[in-house]
């Protein structure tokens, strides 16, 4: 398995928040919970509903999914649905759900148990992270210190893959198979694990759920269109790894004290943007879809070294991650990051552009479309760059022969 | 009523006999697997339900919408 | 009528398909294990599979006329569930029989199977046609010991020996290229 150019942190800095990272002093057991928050209120599946419609809650995917839908859709079924809490963090930059699973655990699984409750349903499966030790030590040790009547915790260990925390692969890995995606031909909301409706959803939606039902809409924080907050991971050039809490509508500049740094949003496979569009960009769904970006898994990282090489070293690594269960990805990955690398040497753009349309839509997953949207947001962003490393030079660095690659400081 | 053929793209081993039955549809990349262009019309959906049956790994299906 | 039944008729009737359908199953053969390799312009993938399965249609149909001469001729005392159920009270030279019993068992589940393959895992439709190998072998064993016309040397024994000279050789090469393959993968 190849090394991911960032190293997981599970260590970052939790800055205290205005909703979910609220009163982090009093430490993550249960007893400061309820102390903080009360008992887990009971709420009726359509006031659940109304609930996070409401408030327009979304998934924590590339594709921010309402999550009212995928819960009606749950609802909607025959058979007794099951709830999974994504905890599994595949994305190694990011660092938001060891904090939640380190500060604010029993949010994470209020949000799932009541919804369990309003929805009938018996399980609740908890994907931990194969690859962060203390992460699943912390959730371990909230999940043993819980007695929820009629609902029962279920717990996996995801492996310490990238593609392990896609939907499919989770419901996989529940099933007692090798944890890699297998095409879906329904959603799992639909029919998933043992063909019943499964309700699966990062933890941090888990936890603006649970967050919701103890204290209700977040008046006052967020937008009209767009109210309440978000899990932000910054990793900017010489500071520790921070995750932030920060409202919809806040201008991203005010995370990012640099200001001529070139920014990755989302994740690995987010979108590069230049200095002037970070500038611009707010922390948005809507906001960031207009600029071409995605919020994603809440990465933000700041770069003073040149995202060409980055955006080298990345694909290298995504191609390593494929499942290698699919032709398109187990063939055109590895040649897409070749592609990347034969920049250098005068190849041009061609080859890496005919490739990112050969691989889109065509796998199981989303891995290889995720790749080729970090890809073409690097042309699209810096295709002077691209250009200038075609003929032999970086602006960051001296001519080739001494490109340095420089690590993220953490 | 739109039809279209779908790969189970971990099933598909670029064996290609979908191709060769249904070329209008059904190019190859450069490592032999299936890339779909476009939908099924009425007068080629004999021929997609025939390679839909052939294919000897059963990866494809014929899916409306 | 009864000319037909005490005659040779049936007799020749049941070498000959015997002959045929052996000759068939190792074509058959011969096209599954080739349907991993390249197809061409002289046999496109898809015109290898279709004769495969017509072939082995085709096999069936003659097989079901190789048993039922053998069952009706009453020169030899082989009875109808001797077909299905092998060894087990058959006086015809029992052991090569049942060897032909179970040959056509394999296929008649291979066949079925393969009828139904959309219905069904496809992994478990793949385990059920490798026993196709076995019935093929089955076959040849049954053929070559109670075959009047292969028991002594001549060409119908040489092509029965260069059937399994060649199913074989081409089973392991594709079986030798499937596992470097393998190999190859869990190493990058």
């Amino acid at each position: 398995m190849n090394t991911s150019p960032i190293e997981v942190r599970e260590d970052p800095d939790v800055h205290e928040g205005p909703a979910l990272l609220a009163g982090l002093a009093s430490g993550p057991s249960l007893a400061a919970h309820r102390t903080q928050f009360g008992d887990l209120p009971r709420l009726a599946l359509d006031d659940l509903v109304e609930a996070v419609d409401d408030v327009g809650l979304r998934g924590r995917g590339g594709a921010a999914f309402p999550f009212a839908i995928k819960l009606r859709t749950a609802a909607e079924g025959s058979r007794r649905p099951v709830v999974v809490v994504n905890l599994s963090e595949g994305e190694p930059a990011s660092s938001k759900d060891s904090a939640l699973a380190r500060t604010r655990p029993h949010l994470v699984l209020d949000g799932a148990v009541a919804t369990a409750r309003a929805l009938r349903a018996r399980q609740v499966h908890v994907v931990l992270p194969g690859d962060r030790p203390l992460t699943t030590a912390a959730m371990e040790t909230a999940m043993d210190e819980r007695r929820d009547r009629r609902v029962r915790l279920v717990r996996h260990v995801a492996s310490p893959r990238f593609v392990a925390g896609q939907a499919r692969a989770v419901l996989e890995l529940m099933a007692g198979r090798p944890n890699l995606p297998v095409t879906a031909w329904t959603p799992e909301a639909v029919a998933g694990h043992r063909a019943r409706p499964t309700l699966l959803s990062n933890a941090e939606t888990w936890a603006h759920v649970g967050h919701l039902l103890h204290t209700g809409p977040p008046t006052g924080l967020g937008t009209d269109d767009e109210p309440g907050t978000t899990l932000l991971t910054l990793r900017l050039p010489g500071a520790r790894v921070a995750v932030r809490e920060v409202e919809y509508g806040t201008p991203l500049r005010s995370v990012l004290p640099q200001e001529d740094a070139a920014v990755l949003v989302g994740g690995f496979h987010g979108t590069w943007t230049t200095p002037e569009t970070a500038r611009r960009l707010t922390v948005s769904v809507a906001g960031m879809r207009e600029a071409g970006c995605a919020l994603g898994a809440g990465l933000v990282l700041a770069v003073d070294d040149c995202p060409v090489v980055w955006t080298q070293r990345i694909v290298a690594y995504l191609a390593g991650q494929s499942a290698r269960r699919c032709g398109p990805c187990l063939n055109g990955l590895p040649a897409l990051a070749s592609a990347l690398a034969a920049l250098d040497d005068g190849g041009g753009t061609a080859r890496v552009e005919q490739l990112s349309a050969m691989v889109v839509g065509r796998g199981a997953c989303a891995h290889p479309d995720g790749t080729v949207r970090l890809v073409r947001s690097l042309l699209a962003a810096y295709p002077h760059e691209v250009d200038r490393h075609g003929a032999g030079y970086c602006s960051w660095t001296k001519p080739r022969a001494v490109r340095r690659l420089r690590s993220v400081a953490s | 009523m739109n039809r279209r053929l779908r790969v189970d793209w971990p099933a598909c081993k670029a064996r290609g006999l979908c191709h060769e039955l249904l070329p209008e549809v059904l190019e190859l990349d450069e490592w032999g697997y299936p890339v779909v262009h476009g939908e099924v019309t009425d007068e080629l959906l004999g021929l997609a339900r025939e390679a839909v049956r052939m294919c000897p790994r059963l990866a494809l299906r014929l899916v409306e919408t | 009528m009864n000319g037909l039944l005490h005659g040779p008729t049936l007799w020749y009737l049941n070498r000959s398909t015997g002959l045929v359908v052996l000759a068939l199953l190792t074509l058959t053969a011969v096209l599954g294990v080739l349907s991993t390799a390249r197809g061409g312009r002289l046999l496109p993938r898809f015109v290898g599979q279709v004769l495969h399965r017509n072939l082995a249609l085709w096999s069936i149909v003659l097989l079901v006329l190789h048993v039922t001469t053998a069952v009706v001729d009453t020169y030899v005392d082989i009875r109808w569930w001797q077909v299905v159920v092998p060894w087990i009270g058959s006086t015809y030279l029992p052991l090569w029989l049942g060897f032909g019993t179970v040959a056509f068992d394999l296929l008649v589940l291979v066949i079925v199977t393969s009828l139904v393959r959309a219905r069904m895992r496809h992994r478990s439709w793949r385990l059920v046609h490798l026993l196709s190998y076995a019935a093929w072998g089955v076959a040849v064993a049954h053929g070559l010991g109670i075959g009047t016309d292969l028991r002594q040397p001549g060409w119908e024994r040489s092509a029965v020996y260069a059937s399994v000279a060649l199913v074989a050789g081409l089973a392991l090469v594709r079986l030798v290229g499937a596992t470097a393959r393998h190999a190859l993968e869990e190493a990058r």
